[in-house]
């Protein structure tokens, strides 16, 4: 539009000086002299028309996001708005350039002790949206978990993560519906690589919550006084059928696929980020897991809290995590009925962990962040009467490594986990991990 | 003598009205300064008040990623730059009472759609 606009005035210009030069040479004299009242009338017309053209340019560059500079400004006012300064086009730009689709890639490697290292790109994680309107927006989320998908066992996943509308009504109330993160934990909503230290997520976020935590459901969602942020969905509940004693509830994910809706899960979270530097967090799940067992029954319930705080170049984050299963005990029966063997489904899992980190260098343009992690995180931790637990899958780890951001958005991860159980009979792998992780 | 004194007189007068006329006017705008920082997925300050006529200074910084600043309703969109790559400015003069939301206007993460905040515009001094 712009270059059509533009276009139009110089053929416009050209058409109007090569009249102006017509009539000039008409009226010059015999000679074939231009008279200089003429030239300088044609240099005003210039003048004029270059000025036309540099507004048009302004017109349609405010239209876009504009690349502000450091310490770039920009006025506006209600129904009226000025340029804001852009910088030079010869200057190279600290900003990324993004393309309609965004998303983030997980590349790692992994040394398990005693065993053979592996490549594997973990995650390939694309993300779109689309504003209908203001008020109307769609997000999705695909991702395709390592690298290959192709029906057999071992192989990758993959998985739309989410895919909702969302539908703006104001700041304290808004809905949405569709294929939506289940707000629980730090991490199930925040896990772009950057924003993590670790080249994996934190055990806890594993084993005890189930990122990615994700399935079909609606809610609402907001943020009300000057800094509490909340949502509330109900979504397809877990099926307690394939909840298992080492893994906890990450089998038990529906997913979206076909979900089963006898009944209705209920979660929420609740954030509050008043303080420079903290947010604060609560969160809980709650649904009828037992439909393949209708007759028993299985209630599942998730509480969780979480902090993060960051002042300077320190920064802390913890997260404790429980679960509850009501009707565990039926549970292991149906499924030793129907398997031979008995699941050894705790009627309690729990988990949490802390997670202190530094960055030495934090004025520096390409900044590097230390950090130690303890987690702690038992799938058996109260057992049903008469089931023993399973003590390999009382577990806790030290997670020891380094981030290394060559750009904000970007990481370079190494980490050492430590891992021990409290048998006597099954002992932890150890293992070091080298990630490169990034953002687009 | 007489004249001298009349020119100095005058030339005193002319100075004190000078004063007067160049003196910022009870009528002219407040002007606030906000320093707003970004982090996925929240804004922090996520709502600020002021009285109408007041010029805000918006101090944009982020804590981690570009986001983007939009004020829904205006054309005004721009870029915050990265963690540790300085700040935008933005100002927003309040003349006419209302709500205006601003969000993040760049894809910044999966939780991108939580990323708003208001401008509250008071008729009255807005209460602590």
């Amino acid at each position: 539009m712009l270059f059509l606009t533009a276009f139009l005035i110089a053929m416009l210009a050209t058409g109007r000086l090569a009249a102006q030069s017509a009539t000039a040479a008409s009226d010059a004299p015999a000679q074939g002299q231009v008279s200089p009242s003429s030239v300088e009338e044609l240099e005003r017309r210039l003048r004029e028309l270059a000025a036309r053209v540099k507004e048009l340019e302004s017109a349609d560059e405010s239209k876009a996001p504009q690349e502000t500079a450091a310490d770039g400004k920009s006025t506006v006012a209600p129904g009226e708005v000025a340029e804001a300064p852009t910088p030079p086009r010869e200057q190279p730009s600290d900003v990324s350039q993004t393309g309609p689709i965004s998303g983030y890639m997980d590349f790692h490697l992994n040394r398990p002790e005693h065993q053979d290292p592996q490549l594997d790109f973990h995650r390939f994680v694309l993300l779109f949206n689309h504003s209908f309107t203001d008020r109307i927006r769609f997000i999705g989320e695909l991702e395709l978990e390592h690298a290959l998908v192709e029906g057999l066992e071992e192989s990758g996943e993959l998985e739309l993560e989410q895919a909702y509308l969302d539908f703006r009504v104001n700041r304290a109330f808004n809905l949405r519906a569709g294929v939506l993160l289940t707000p629980v934990g730090i991490i199930n909503e925040r896990h772009e690589p950057p924003s993590f230290h670790g080249v994996e997520r934190p055990f806890v976020d594993t084993f005890i919550i189930p990122t990615t935590w994700f399935d079909a459901g609606a809610g609402i969602h907001g943020t009300f006084g000057a800094a509490w942020h909340y949502r509330a969905y109900v979504m397809a509940p877990l099926d307690a059928t394939r909840i298992t004693a080492e893994e906890g509830l990450a089998e038990a994910r529906q997913k979206g696929f076909l979900s089963n809706v006898r009944n209705i899960a209920t979660t929420a979270r609740l954030e509050y980020g008043g303080l420079p530097g903290l947010t604060l967090g609560t969160s809980f799940w709650r649904g009828e897991s037992g439909f393949n067992f209708p007759r028993e029954g299985a209630r599942v319930g998730v509480v969780e809290f979480d902090g993060r705080y960051h002042t300077g170049p320190f920064a802390i984050r913890g997260e404790f995590a429980q679960i509850f299963i009501d009707g565990a005990e039926g549970l292991n029966d149906l499924l030793q009925r129907s398997t031979g063997v008995n699941a050894n489904i705790a009627e309690q899992m729990r988990g949490f962990y802390i997670e202190p980190s530094w960055r030495p260098l934090p004025k520096l343009p390409f900044d590097t962040a230390l950090f130690v992690r303890y987690e702690n995180f038992d799938t058996q931790f109260r057992m049903p009467p008469g089931v023993l637990p399973l003590k390999q899958f009382d577990r806790a780890a030290w997670v020891v490594g380094a981030s290394y951001f060559p750009d904000p958005d970007i990481a370079l991860k190494i980490d050492y986990s430590v891992i021990r159980n409290q048998s006597s009979l099954f002992s932890s792998v150890d293992s070091l991990n080298v990630g490169l992780g990034w953002w687009f | 003598m007489a004249r001298t004194r009349l020119v100095r007189r005058s030339s005193l007068v002319g100075a004190v009205l000078l004063v007067i006329l160049a003196a910022p006017s009870g009528s002219s705008q407040d002007r606030r300064v906000i320093r707003l920082t970004a982090e996925r997925f929240t804004f922090s300050p996520s709502q600020v008040k002021v009285t109408r006529g007041t010029v805000i200074e918006f101090r944009l910084r982020s804590e981690d990623t570009n986001h983007g600043f939009r004020i829904v309703g205006s054309d005004e969109n721009l870029i915050i730059p990265k963690r540790g790559r300085g700040e935008a400015t933005v100002i927003f003069k309040a003349d006419t009472p209302g709500r205006y939301t601003f969000e993040c206007s760049k894809m910044c993460g999966a939780g991108h759609s939580f990323m708003r905040g208001e401008i509250i515009v008071q008729d009255q001094e807005p209460q602590p």
